[in-house]
């Protein structure tokens, strides 16, 4: 009984891939990439997340925005930022409101399944903030048991704490968590890497606080619809912008060249 | 999931009719000290005080939270309140109870300068002592006259207590917000909404009896 359900979903299995492929040869014409073409702009999904995308003056900048713009030059559309709602991004893929979600996104394993992602281009980890005067105290994941910590509620620096036992104080975002670090109120917050990047450190509001212990690591990426041709054309303009150099001038720009990924 | 947000709304609540609570008992009595200051003869103790009831009430109570309790730890690296639960109500309540203090002051002083100077000159020529005229003939006419600029102040407070979640005193407010990012919904936050409701519903009958017991005079 076993062996033939096994075999019927093998059967199953196969027959979907084929139709797949066979999709995917048929489809050419009015692939995804043809689509954004024929409307003239590529419509980029964010949110405001600096250093990846943020406002200037009006204009969206920022390691993603600009990465963003290029890559829809070189399609030869125009490129439009819409700011959505973090937790329905797949929906707004999948309705076409928007062509790509572009934001500093990490790829879990839920948003590899929704959407066609492009290799990843970042990494991003989650990492402990303290005061600069305790740092060498805490360049552990042990030594940093008894802190008194603070992160942001539901994010994924809580993830890490919880995972590890640890407790800790909510804030409402990962900027007030900082403050209460730099306040002294708390000894130690949890927040990405690459705000840390930008918001603690010399030349910050914050040039007393650093960071130390990684507690995990992640990767960032861009996400299309499913089944886009989109994903790969970006993996080879990623490709053509890492090797002229123009990718590495932008992190640069934003000081977030250390978390690049070669391409 | 009803009885798991209900419960954690009720322990929001009661800390938020904790800051309410020990507010009052504090500004009540400091706003009197207050409106004192801001009458009294001697220029510069009345200058100063304006001056304070000013800057306290020409400012978000938002920032004076954030002030009071951060403040100290980033300008001087001197975090005087700690950062336990009790460090940060404690620091909440100095915010809470200098603002309405405050604000309750004006109120007093509106009250005192209503009773009309002809009393307390009767007073002097009955030989009374200065605190034996307030006490026994201003008092009572201030309260009933500021009954009700002063149920208003009371109801606002209910509703400020909301503000203490800057500084991550966890009241109503926040175990709404939160369930937000934790589990996805969002009708706790508006079910708060409830429970200010029902308490001011309260504050309200409460403040309707009181007038009327004081109506046995007219002033």
């Amino acid at each position: 009984m076993k062996t033939t359900m096994k075999l019927i979903a093998l059967l199953l299995a196969l027959g979907m891939a084929v139709c797949v492929f066979a999709g995917c040869g048929k489809n050419d014409a009015s692939s995804d990439s043809a689509y954004v073409q024929d409307k003239g702009t590529l419509v980029i999904g964010i949110t405001d997340f600096a250093p990846m995308d943020y406002q200037e003056n009006g204009k969206w900048v920022g390691f993603d925005a600009d990465m963003a713009a290029a890559f829809a030059a070189s399609l030869g559309v125009k490129a439009e930022f819409v700011e959505i709602e973090w937790e329905t991004k797949t929906m707004e893929l999948n309705d076409k409101n928007i062509d790509c979600v572009w934001n500093g996104m990490t790829l879990t394993d839920d948003v590899k399944n929704a959407m066609e992602t492009s290799k990843p281009y970042f990494n991003n980890a989650q990492v402990v903030v303290v005061k600069s005067g305790v740092a060498a105290q805490y360049q552990d994941a042990d030594s940093i048991r008894d802190l008194a910590f603070v992160v942001e509620a539901g994010s994924a620096g809580a993830e890490e704490l919880d995972a590890l036992g640890i407790s800790y104080k909510e804030a409402a975002t990962q900027a007030d968590a900082l403050m209460e670090v730099a306040a002294g109120a708390s000894e130690a917050c949890v927040i990405d890497l690459l705000m840390a990047y930008a918001m603690i450190g010399e030349g910050t509001s914050y040039p007393d606080l650093t960071y130390t212990v990684k507690l995990n690591s992640e990767v960032y990426g861009v996400g299309f619809r499913k089944g886009s041709d989109l994903a790969a054309k970006l993996n080879d303009f990623f490709a053509a912008a890492y090797k002229d150099g123009s990718m590495i001038e932008i992190a640069e720009k934003y000081g977030v060249l250390d978390s690049m990924i070669a391409q | 999931m009803v009885e798991t947000v209900i419960s954690a709304l009720y322990g929001g609540f009661l800390v938020s009719l904790k800051i309410f609570v020990l507010t009052l008992l504090g500004a009540l009595p400091l706003g009197l000290v207050i409106a004192f200051g801001s009458m009294s003869r001697l220029k510069p103790v009345a200058f100063l005080t304006r001056g304070f009831v000013w800057i306290v009430r020409g400012s978000p109570l938002m920032l004076q939270l954030l002030v009071i309790f951060y403040g100290p730890g980033l300008l001087f690296g001197w975090n005087i309140w700690g950062g336990s639960d009790s460090g940060r109500l404690i620091a909440a309540l100095t915010a809470f109870i200098l603002n309405y203090a405050c604000y309750f002051s004006e109120i007093y002083r509106g009250g005192i300068e209503g009773v009309p100077q002809g009393q307390r000159e009767a007073g002097q020529v009955l030989g009374m002592t200065r605190s034996q005229i307030f006490f026994r003939v201003t008092l009572l006419q201030l309260i009933k006259r500021i009954l009700p600029p002063i149920s208003n102040e009371v109801i606002t407070l209910v509703k400020d207590t909301s503000l203490a979640r800057v500084i991550l005193v966890y009241e109503l407010m926040w175990e709404g917000q939160r369930f937000i990012k934790s589990e996805g919904i969002i009708w706790p936050l508006f079910f708060t909404g409830v429970f200010y409701l029902v308490f001011t519903g309260l504050l309200t009958i409460l403040f309707r009896r009181l007038e009327k017991r004081l109506d046995y005079f007219t002033v």
